[in-house]
């Protein structure tokens, strides 16, 4: 057996991998796109006065929330082509991508339901009564009054659901994506299966600079956008 | 869609449960005490240990599950075969069972979680707490033990309920340590035949009954737990 760890495959592994973090942000920004714009559809419901529509979206965020992303990936990636195909479409040349990202998006909207929800309510009615009373409309008010408060409410946690989408991200590699992951596999096969753990740390370390980049971005605008949020001091 | 192997293969991934159960309780039991202790190190600013929490948590936050599971599956074996060797221990380390690597993988995981949870948690405790509880003669055990522990779980649970439910489903990822849990279990019955779409929809059925149940104890737990609550001045 001559297995031994050198830290030169460290090293090595890096330029191999770099390129490949583009996929992984690809398949991120998509997902964050698409399970934003789910997201608000989700939270209105939950929001609305419609009883069935709030216990869909109680429902689904549930379930969403309780599915490991692998299952749902293969739930996807397995099951939509076999509902298509009782309609006659044929799925076969859909790229991976496609799986990846509807997945991703559908596991992050109900993620992001929760995060608009609360950012939501945290905002004071009267805020949108003030608003009003001074004559603004009300998509003005929920523009220019709701919206950029909320939006301060929800940066943390919309932070948080990015980072843990990337990371849910690498399990895209299951399917065949070369994302930084997939790369880091292919590697360690075109290694035969020797120096895996070496490859492995040096994938870690970019996840970690990723998520600690992310970080200080997403602290950064916190601090940029409550620039006039104003604390009411309650005795 | 073939129904009577939607229904067998349920059973058979529900088989899997136990071994999902114990990796989680074992962690949290590993997590838990490790977590609040690491907590506090942060807490009171303990000079090494509190700059080895902060790296410890942001690395395990900011690396995937799965390649945690990698790099220890990868990096325990080699350890172990230098151990064994050095000290003529007759063992090959590919018998081990891969739970133990489950173990490692996941209280490494959740003690990072859980110091992240019980930093906040603490916080929310107000300092004269515990003064008072000396004040009144209370060792510094018996003060956290029955006046300061209970008030942070309180907060805290909430959290653990969310870390305890992610680790269920983490446990997913055992497939890639071959480990005999809900995920595998299906996805080997559905080998035979190709019944992807039905094994998966059985798992997916499995996790969301068990994290339902999860969450349901919890709520009750929280509710009991609630009556140490202090009312906001």
């Amino acid at each position: 057996m001559e297995k031994y760890f050198n830290a030169s495959y460290i090293w090595e592994s890096f330029p191999m991998l770099l390129p490949y973090v583009k996929v992984t942000f690809l398949v991120a920004g998509l997902s964050v796109l698409f399970g934003t714009i789910l997201g608000f559809i989700l939270a209105a419901m939950k929001l609305g006065s419609s009883r069935i529509a709030r216990k869909i979206a109680n429902g689904y965020i549930t379930a969403l929330r309780c599915t490991p992303s692998i299952v749902l990936l293969f739930l996807v990636y397995y099951g939509l082509p076999a509902i298509a195909e009782n309609f006659g479409l044929l799925f076969d040349n859909v790229d991976k991508l496609v799986f990846i990202v509807i997945t991703f998006s559908l596991q992050f909207a109900a993620a992001m339901a929760e995060v608009i929800r609360s950012a939501y309510q945290s905002i004071d009615k009267g805020q949108f009564e003030a608003a009003v009373s001074v004559g603004l409309s009300d998509f003005q008010a929920y523009r220019r009054i709701i919206f950029p408060q909320a939006f301060v409410v929800a940066l943390p946690n919309f932070g948080n659901s990015l980072l843990e989408l990337i990371k849910e991200g690498s399990l895209a590699y299951t399917i065949g994506l070369i994302d930084v992951m997939g790369k880091a596999s292919l590697i360690i096969d075109g290694r035969f299966n020797a120096h895996a753990l070496e490859t492995y740390i040096a994938l870690s370390v970019i996840y970690w600079v990723i998520s600690i980049i992310i970080e200080q971005v997403f602290l950064k605008l916190e601090k940029i956008f409550s620039k006039g949020k104003q604390v009411i001091k309650t005795t | 869609m073939d129904f009577k192997f939607l229904v067998d293969t349920f059973f058979v991934a529900l088989s899997g449960v136990p071994i999902a159960l114990i990796i989680t309780i074992i962690s949290l039991l590993i997590a838990l005490p490790l977590g609040f202790m690491l907590a506090l190190t942060r807490i009171n600013k303990i000079p090494v240990l509190q700059r080895f929490a902060q790296v410890y948590v942001s690395f395990i936050r900011g690396t995937p599950v799965i390649v945690q599971i990698f790099i220890v599956y990868s990096s325990v074996p080699l350890l172990l075969t230098s151990l064994f060797e050095k000290y003529h221990i007759d063992k090959n380390v590919y018998d081990i069972n891969p739970i133990w690597y489950a173990f490692i993988v996941f209280s490494i995981n959740t003690t990072a979680i859980m110091i992240e949870i019980f930093r906040s948690a603490i916080g929310t405790v107000s300092k004269g707490q515990l003064e008072a509880a000396y004040s009144v003669g209370l060792t510094n055990v018996q003060a956290f033990r029955r006046i300061i522990i209970p008030q942070v779980l309180v907060t805290a649970l909430p959290n653990i309920c969310t870390a305890t439910v992610n680790l269920i489903k983490a446990t997913s990822l055992g497939y890639a340590m071959s480990l005999q849990e809900i995920t595998l279990r299906a996805k080997v019955a559905a080998n035979v035949g190709y019944n992807y779409v039905e094994a998966y929809l059985d798992i997916f059925l499995v996790y969301l009954i068990l994290c339902s149940l999860v969450e349901y104890v919890f709520k009750r737990y929280e509710k009991r737990l609630s009556k140490y609550k202090t009312a906001h001045a």
